[in-house]
């Protein structure tokens, strides 16, 4: 400050000024930080902080939302969880439905891109349709599916005739009613992870396609051995945020199939929604809903690790 | 030039790829479009029918019809409470992703660090809490529900603070100079400068909200507050049996207004929609 005036050099009594001045800006500013942060943090201490710890707690009570008093059960209903086969059916159903539904997704979202990146005509009109699914509320991509999969009128079992298959019960079989909810998933939503396949691949310097063509390498190898190396932080990213969005699944078993045949469709989060809103036992609900947390917490640690390594290359 | 040396001819595979995707992805569309204007009997038949015979709008005379479907009730409560969340969210996250980016403060780790935490956990977990809260506060039923519990967004400030990052700082010392406070430097220099950002971020939320089924489902109990995706639940529910078309036409008019706004907006929608991709990783 004194410099800025150019009048005395400065003395101590002045110095001791400028540092009484300074941290007076310093409280100003953190004053104003935390009136910024003031609205964000009221509500994300109510409505994430409180709920998350509230979950916690509550899944150590036979917690049921018609009784007035709750019993406190300690482990009691994770133990139970570990012996309910529902549970363990619901497990199993989503892991199978987040690993086909996340695989194709990639590999569809993957051939999207690299096809639409090619020097080629409309390459606008390509990624506005194909991105158009992704807009669609879950809502009306089941309405639109559960007919298309239909065993009695459904067009896909028609056109399965033409060669010879005989009508298949998609949404009827409890052997294929994963694979068919992700099939519909997958036509849902490779928008997405395409556009991000995209940016990634327009991220990549021309140079290395140039010195490789000159090399003589023909498309493939250009793919295998420049593109996909080069795009392991978004095959990463993508993965990633694929295996966390499919594990909540639930608008398709709920609208399509309403966890059946049987329990065939039931997901993990479909069955929190069944113990919570339909048995109203809240406790054993926040059990399941804590369980979820851990498991999609370990499987974006070790995704992290598995492919985050290999990333330096 | 030979034949294959030709451009066309050269990325051959793209284009056969890109059709059998423009396919697979416009099929399912054209098809429910074209059955939702048949009759109950033409869709109920074998081979199941392309083209109507006699193109009928019927259907969609029913939807507004029937006393227990208010498809446009519904479509408005969702955008509604769409753009008032998506709304809130901006507000509340832009401010806070400003301090986090621009100021210093005691704790200012702590608190990101705190929020670093969160977002590896689940919305579902905290499905069950908030549900008692509104339940509590008598917000059951009410846009409340819909609006308030998911307004602190976490990824909203992520994306936002890295945007604000990327300002460079001399844009903001002029303002400095001339005297402005905080807020005026955010809400004057910080914020005009990151319209791209904000409107990316708002596409985002805004059709996350639109899509989401569950909450609403749960918080939601008349048929005047429902929002879309639940009530094409309690259209398909009520109708798939006896009634397809019905249902059909139902989805039409549900995706009809979102891909008008898609078809004018393509440009930023992409733009944005890689934009906020991209903020996450």
């Amino acid at each position: 400050m004194s410099n800025t005036t150019g009048t005395i050099p400065t003395s101590r009594v002045t110095g001791q000024a400028t540092s009484r001045f300074q941290l007076r800006m310093r409280t100003r500013e953190a004053l104003a930080a935390y009136l910024f942060l003031t609205p964000f943090f009221a509500f994300f201490l109510i409505f994430v902080v409180r709920a998350v710890v509230q979950a916690v707690s509550m899944s150590l009570y036979d917690w049921q939302i018609l009784r007035p008093g709750q019993v406190y059960v300690g482990l009691g209903n994770y133990q139970e969880l570990m012996n309910d086969y529902v549970w363990w059916i619901s497990v199993k159903n989503t892991l199978v439905f987040m690993l086909i539904t996340v695989t194709g997704t990639t590999v569809v979202a993957l051939a999207a891109a690299v096809a639409v990146t090619q020097p080629i005509k409309g390459q606008g009109f390509f990624r506005v349709v194909l991105y158009m699914p992704t807009l669609l509320s879950v809502g009306v991509v089941s309405l639109i599916w559960v007919w298309l999969l239909s065993s009695q009128y459904g067009i896909i079992n028609y056109f399965l005739s033409f060669v010879g298959i005989r009508p298949v019960n998609w949404l009827g079989d409890e052997s294929l009613v994963i694979p068919a909810l992700s099939l519909t998933t997958i036509w849902w939503g490779f928008g997405f992870p395409m556009l991000i396949f995209i940016a990634g691949i327009q991220g990549i310097p021309d140079t290395l396609y140039e010195a490789a063509r000159i090399d003589g390498a023909n498309s493939r190898q250009l793919f295998w051995y420049i593109t996909l190396p080069l795009l392991r932080p978004t095959l990463l990213f993508v993965t990633v945020t694929g295996v966390i969005s499919h594990f909540q699944v639930f608008g398709q078993p709920f609208i399509m199939t309403v966890g059946g045949p049987g329990r065939g469709s039931y997901t993990v989060i479909y069955y929190l929604y069944e113990i919570a809103w339909r048995a109203f036992r809240m406790g054993y609900g926040s059990a399941v809903a804590v369980s979820l947390a851990v498991i999609v917490a370990s499987f974006t640690a070790i995704q992290f690790r598995l492919i985050g390594r290999r990333v330096e290359y | 030039m030979s034949l294959q040396d030709r451009p066309i001819f050269q990325h051959l595979w793209a284009y056969a790829i890109l059709a059998v995707l423009i396919v697979f992805v416009l099929f399912p569309l054209v098809f429910t479009f074209s059955q939702s204007l048949m009759t109950n009997q033409e869709v109920n038949r074998w081979p199941p029918p392309l083209v109507p015979r006699e193109a009928t709008l019927a259907n969609y005379q029913q939807l507004f019809t029937q006393p227990d479907l208010k498809l446009d009730i519904w479509l408005r409560n969702s955008l509604f409470a769409a753009a008032a969340y998506t709304t809130a969210v901006i507000l509340i996250c832009s401010p806070a992703a400003y301090a986090f980016a621009r100021l210093r403060f005691p704790g200012n780790n702590l608190l990101f660090g705190l929020l670093l935490v969160t977002i590896m956990i689940p919305s579902q977990v905290t499905l069950i809490p908030n549900f008692l809260l509104m339940r509590d506060l008598k917000f059951l039923d009410t846009f409340h529900a819909l609006i308030w519990p998911g307004a602190a967004n976490v990824f909203g400030v992520f994306l936002l603070r890295q945007f604000f990052q990327q300002i460079p700082a001399e844009l903001e010392e002029a303002a400095i100079l001339d005297g402005a406070s905080y807020w005026g430097r955010f809400w004057h220099v910080i914020l005009p400068l990151s319209t791209n950002a904000l409107t990316a971020l708002g596409i985002f939320v805004f059709l996350g909200h639109y899509n989401d089924l569950l909450w609403p489902f749960i918080t939601t109990s008349s048929l005047e507050m429902r929002t879309l995706p639940v009530g094409l639940q309690v259209l398909n529910s009520s109708y798939a049996g006896q009634y397809r078309p019905l249902v059909l036409s139902g989805a039409v008019f549900a995706t009809v207004p979102i891909v008008l706004v898609y078809i004018i907006f393509q440009r930023r929608i992409i733009k944005g929609v890689t934009l906020t991709g991209m903020g996450g990783r």
